[in-house]
């Protein structure tokens, strides 16, 4: 079907034509379609405009066969009595297109299009008006999507999900209805409006083409696939620039230099105006042939693979009209950076669902649905971030049975409970009074989830729900040696230490990572893990997400059998008087702990995937030492250095992350805590990420000397934090108009296990500078004074 | 079912050579007329359209019209064993998944067989109707081989312009400009050695010159090849494969720079 809609589409356009029409034969060899204005028709003025140099051959070759056969008798007179003001395609047969007093005026009013395309082998037999109609021109509908896309700005209780879509049921959802709603939305800033746009996009497609939801999730999510797969696109900026240089007829340096001024291959795409011509333009793009060539993309590998991705990008770029080629290369950079976060995404979808909602009620006790349904998508894809099941058990088994449909499966892992940070032991027994907790030694190693199928297969993964399988091949095989015979399966939350066998000593985090990453042969392993193992989120087919941690505590201690230096259970005390826990604090610091999780055990002790709750607290040694936490931040930019540091950078700004606008903001200058050897390391990793420009999604007031892309994350320790004019941290969180900046930053280490998007986030920040003020009033007004 | 029997089988490894780097997979069509291709490159700026008559196969055989979607680059391997002096039999069944290329050498003391898989691909057969154009250029094909080789060196476009004077390959590059012309010469020992141009208006038309050069993969196929241009057309550039039929290579022009910076950018 889709492969045919082009081919008739070329028919009408150089039938529309009305120069054609006009046009004596005998001029016809000077006839020039002028295809460069047709470009002044698009607003935007890119590689949609290209001409087809074909729709030119064919109607050239039309006009001649016209001029050959002179007999108008084949010629339907009836056809030819009715002109319409704007010519129908179906009305116009190949011989009218001699000269005919009656004709030509009819096509006058008919705007030039440069994109629908006519096909030769129709063209003899009359078609039926519903046929014209759907070939009714791309452009014509890519011009009725623009005038409408405005109306998915409407609330949704007020939106029909017909209005907009110009695509019939159960057609493909053309790639333009996304492009034209992440324009929308990147013109906007307020969370509610942006959910009401991702909302109504989604029920458009639910009332349309609801296969192709999940395609479209995705790539709103800018996302290939659930993370735990692996599966990235690994697209340079340099084979973007080979595809696009290839796809419009210009030169690499060209496309450069407009990066550079430009400073996103997006806008560079789309400012790109061919010139090159084409034969004829590909079919419309469509979200599942997009979504679909991406994963195709992702999964290249080998021999040629850069080739063969640049091929496919080039093939995607052709056949991009309008907005489009912007999206298309910010989805492939995946910096879409349109201002919304996945949350607003799931609450969308949420809402969305409401709307369709025609499989199961709402519990009737529910006074917002629309919120409790955001609520649930939320959490149901905190536990099973899998959009491949979540969209079709929404589609089919609506939104409210959502978490019965889907719930936690070994094999898919689910963030891990994270903890927040507290000042001192004292903190802790205020704030867990009456309630029992648990202390327990934090480990310095790589959290870790082990998952254990029924089938026997093991998998283990990251934080940040990698497959880190293949690096830990010894953990893999011992793993069934610990569980006890009767546990079929389980979902495993710990900690992978370095450990000394023959000491029996736990060994610093930096052994750890000197591991080799993939492919480790058990042979070969150098540095040996024990496997401290805190909490059990699944057992037997049972997921324990939602038991209190005092009975997963008991079943994890119920299935597993401790072995000294391989697989131990975390170092735990119940206790709740402040001397016994400072001392077991000490004694955790003491075996090269760094320092104690408490969590609470048997009150608001459920797992909260990927949730920094304060139900967990962690307590590190360098708190004692001075106030705070550290703080992972990314540098954005740099200061040349002077005297002794001439040649290197002196000193980097750097700055958190804001997942709301999903901007950098910059918190800080750090300019100590480097050895000589590690700011010149520093220093040279990053003078390869220099760009000419801020990105627009930095937010920063101070002037630099050179600009970062972003690409490392630093651990930083600090004494306080302070309301800034200055710095742009957390920004209308605390203060209006100030941000937020730290006081007496030190480099601790390079985080090699975040992404920049993982850094501390500006809420965090501000919820630092919130709790020290809460601590100490007093110190913090001398502090300002100074 | 299908059988083609071509006594010169090195024609067949010359086509794929032509064609395999333009084009990366595409459906050959079968009828009882004659063994044809056509497709795009992925850019849709070039269509290679081949034609191989069954007049000029020794044995003919397609029972029902059929369309093979290959992968030009394995058939190419396939192909690449066969001897030069081999004949090549062509065989699929009506609904299969493979095709089978059979080699035999011209004594009949080797026989091979190759199958290679099939593979769906989506395509739109465009119909090309046969134009006028304002110039045609009749030329040895080794020559303007050799003139794209020697453009490519200096420049990435090529300009074509047909005068009064002759036929005219210009391009510009960093390290500065080249200009060919040819004249009509038909006083020649042998015809294929003749540039003929026939002129009913001038025309100029720039080219990317990458596209050209692949097309010149096509010289082992015809000692000559014919351009025809005209304005804001494709240009065809022709190679007559002898008693057989033809491969034609349609480029869409590329418009010109100055024109370009002329209009407003937005």
């Amino acid at each position: 079907m889709l492969t045919l809609r082009p081919s008739h589409l070329l028919r009408c356009t150089c039938l529309s034509r009305p120069f054609n029409l006009l046009i004596p034969p005998i001029s016809s060899l000077s006839f020039r379609p002028k295809p460069l204005s047709l470009s002044s028709l698009n607003p935007y003025s890119n590689m949609s405009s290209r001409p087809s140099a074909f729709d030119a051959l064919m109607s050239n070759a039309r006009r001649l066969a016209a001029k050959k056969t002179p007999s108008s008798s084949s010629s339907p007179a009836k056809k030819r009595k009715s002109p319409s003001p704007t010519p129908n395609p179906n009305a116009i047969d190949p011989t009218e297109l001699k000269p005919d007093p009656e004709i030509p005026t009819a096509g006058i009013e008919k705007p030039i299009n440069d994109s629908p395309k006519p096909n030769l082998d129709e063209t003899e037999k009359p078609t039926d008006s519903k046929k014209a109609k759907a070939a009714g021109s791309a452009s014509e509908r890519n011009a009725e999507l623009k005038g409408k896309i405005g109306l998915l700005k409407k609330k949704p209780a007020d939106f029909d999900p017909k209005t907009v879509a110009c695509w019939g049921k159960g057609e493909r959802v053309p790639f333009l209805f996304p492009s034209l709603a992440f324009d929308l939305i990147s013109n906007e800033t307020g969370r509610i409006v942006i959910t009401d746009i991702v909302c109504n996009m989604l029920r458009t497609v639910i009332d349309t083409t609801p296969d192709d939801l999940a395609a479209t999730v995705y790539l709103a999510a800018n996302k290939i696939a659930p993370a735990h797969e692996g599966l990235e696109l690994g697209i340079g900026d340099a084979s973007i620039i080979k595809a696009l240089a290839e796809a419009c007829g210009r030169t690499e340096p060209h496309i450069k230099t407009q990066y550079k001024e430009k400073g996103d291959l997006g806008l560079v795409a789309q400012a790109s105006r061919s010139s090159q011509s084409m034969m004829r333009r590909p079919a419309p793009l469509t979200v599942v042939k997009v979504f679909e060539s991406f994963r195709l993309i992702a999964k290249e590998s080998g021999k040629d693979s850069q080739e063969k991705k640049k091929n496919r990008i080039k093939a995607l770029l052709v056949a991009a009209t309008d907005c489009e080629p912007l999206y298309l290369i910010r989805l492939l950079q995946t910096k879409l950076r349109i201002g919304f976060s996945e949350q607003t995404l799931l609450a969308a979808l949420g809402q969305a669902a409401v709307y369709n909602e025609h499989h199961s009620r709402p519990p009737p006790n529910i006074q917002s649905p629309l919120e409790e349904a955001a609520k649930i998508v939320k959490q149901v894809f905190s536990i099973l971030p899998v959009y491949d099941i979540i969209v079709p058990a929404l589609l089919t088994g609506g939104v409210w049975d959502l978490p019965k449909t889907c719930s936690f499966t070994p094999g898919v892992p689910v963030g891990p409970m994270l903890a927040k940070p507290t000042k001192g032991v004292a903190e802790i027994v205020n704030k867990f009074q009456d309630i029992d907790f648990v202390c327990e030694y934090k480990y310095d190693g790589e959290r870790a989830q082990i998952h254990y199928m029924e089938n026997g297969s093991v998998e283990i993964y990251s934080r940040n729900a990698e497959r880190n399988t293949g690096k830990f091949p010894d953990v893999v095989s011992a793993i069934t040696r610990f569980k006890k015979s009767s546990v079929k399966s389980f979902v495993l939350d710990c900690e992978l230490v370095a450990y000394d066998r023959a000491q029996k000593k736990i060994l610093p985090f930096q052994i750890l990572s000197t591991r080799a990453r993939k492919n480790v042969v058990v042979s070969e392993i150098k540095v040996d893990v024990c496997i401290f193992a805190f909490d059990i989120l699944y057992l037997n087919g049972q997921s324990l997400l939602h038991e209190q941690l005092k009975v997963r505590k008991e079943k994890l201690y119920d299935s597993f059998e401790e072995e000294s230096g391989f697989f131990q259970f975390a170092t735990a005390l119940t206790s709740n008087d402040l001397e016994e826990i400072q001392k077991f604090l000490d004694s955790a610091v003491s075996s090269s702990c760094e320092g104690l999780i408490i969590k609470t055990l048997d009150r608001d002790a459920t797992y909260e995937p990927s949730k920094r709750s304060l139900n967990w607290l962690k307590l590190k040694k360098d708190y004692m030492e001075s106030i705070g936490d550290t703080l992972d931040l990314v540098p954005i930019a740099a200061f040349h250095g002077r005297g002794k540091r001439t040649g290197i950078y002196g000193a980097f700004l750097l700055a958190c992350y804001d997942d709301t606008n999903e901007e950098f903001q910059s918190i800080c200058k750090i300019g100590t805590g480097f050895s000589e050897a590690q700011l010149e390391e520093r220093s040279a990793s990053l003078r390869s990420k220099v760009i000419p420009e801020p990105k627009s999604y930095y937010r920063c007031e101070v002037k630099p000397d050179v600009w970062f892309e972003t690409s490392e994350v630093w651990e930083v320790k600090v004494a306080d934090l302070t309301i800034s004019p200055v710095y742009s941290a957390a920004i209308g969180i605390v203060d209006p108009a100030k941000g937020i900046s730290l006081r007496f930053p030190r480099l601790v280490r390079v985080r090699e296990d975040k992404t920049p998007e993982q850094a501390t986030s500006s809420e965090q920040v501000a919820e630092m500078y919130n709790a020290q003020k809460h601590n100490q009033t007093n110190n913090e007004e001398d502090g300002e004074d100074d | 079912m299908l059988e083609l029997r071509l006594v010169q089988g090195s024609l067949l490894k010359k086509v794929l050579e032509a064609i395999k780097d333009l084009v990366n997979d595409a459906n050959f069509d079968c009828s009882a007329t004659g063994f044809s291709l056509q497709a795009m490159d992925s850019s849709h700026v070039a269509l290679v359209a081949l034609l191989l008559r069954s007049e000029g196969f020794e044995h003919y055989r397609c029972d029902r019209n059929i369309s093979m979607g290959m992968n030009l680059n394995n058939m190419s391997k396939m192909l690449k064993c066969a001897g030069n002096d081999d004949i090549i039999t062509i065989k699929a069944d009506d609904g299969g998944d493979t095709v089978t290329f059979m080699f035999e050498s011209p004594t009949q003391d080797k026989i091979s067989d190759f199958e290679m898989k099939l593979m769906d691909i989506d395509s739109e057969h465009l119909g090309i109707p046969e134009a006028e154009y304002q110039s045609i250029v009749r030329m040895p094909s080794a020559e303007f081989a050799r003139i794209c080789k020697d453009l490519s060196s200096i420049g990435d476009t090529v300009v074509i312009s047909v005068t009064k004077e002759g036929v005219k390959f210009s391009t510009r590059g960093d390290i500065g400009t080249a200009n060919i012309v040819l004249r009509q010469n038909t006083s020649v020992d042998k015809p294929e050695e003749a540039t003929i141009i026939e002129m009913n208006e001038p025309v100029s038309l720039t080219f990317a010159l990458r596209y050209m050069s692949s097309f010149t993969k096509a010289t082992p196929l015809s000692s000559t090849v014919t351009i025809s241009l005209s304005s804001e057309l494709p240009v065809v550039v022709e190679y007559k494969i002898a008693e057989m039929g033809h491969i034609r290579f349609y480029l869409a022009p590329k418009i010109e720079e100055d024109e370009d910076e002329s209009k407003p950018q937005v």
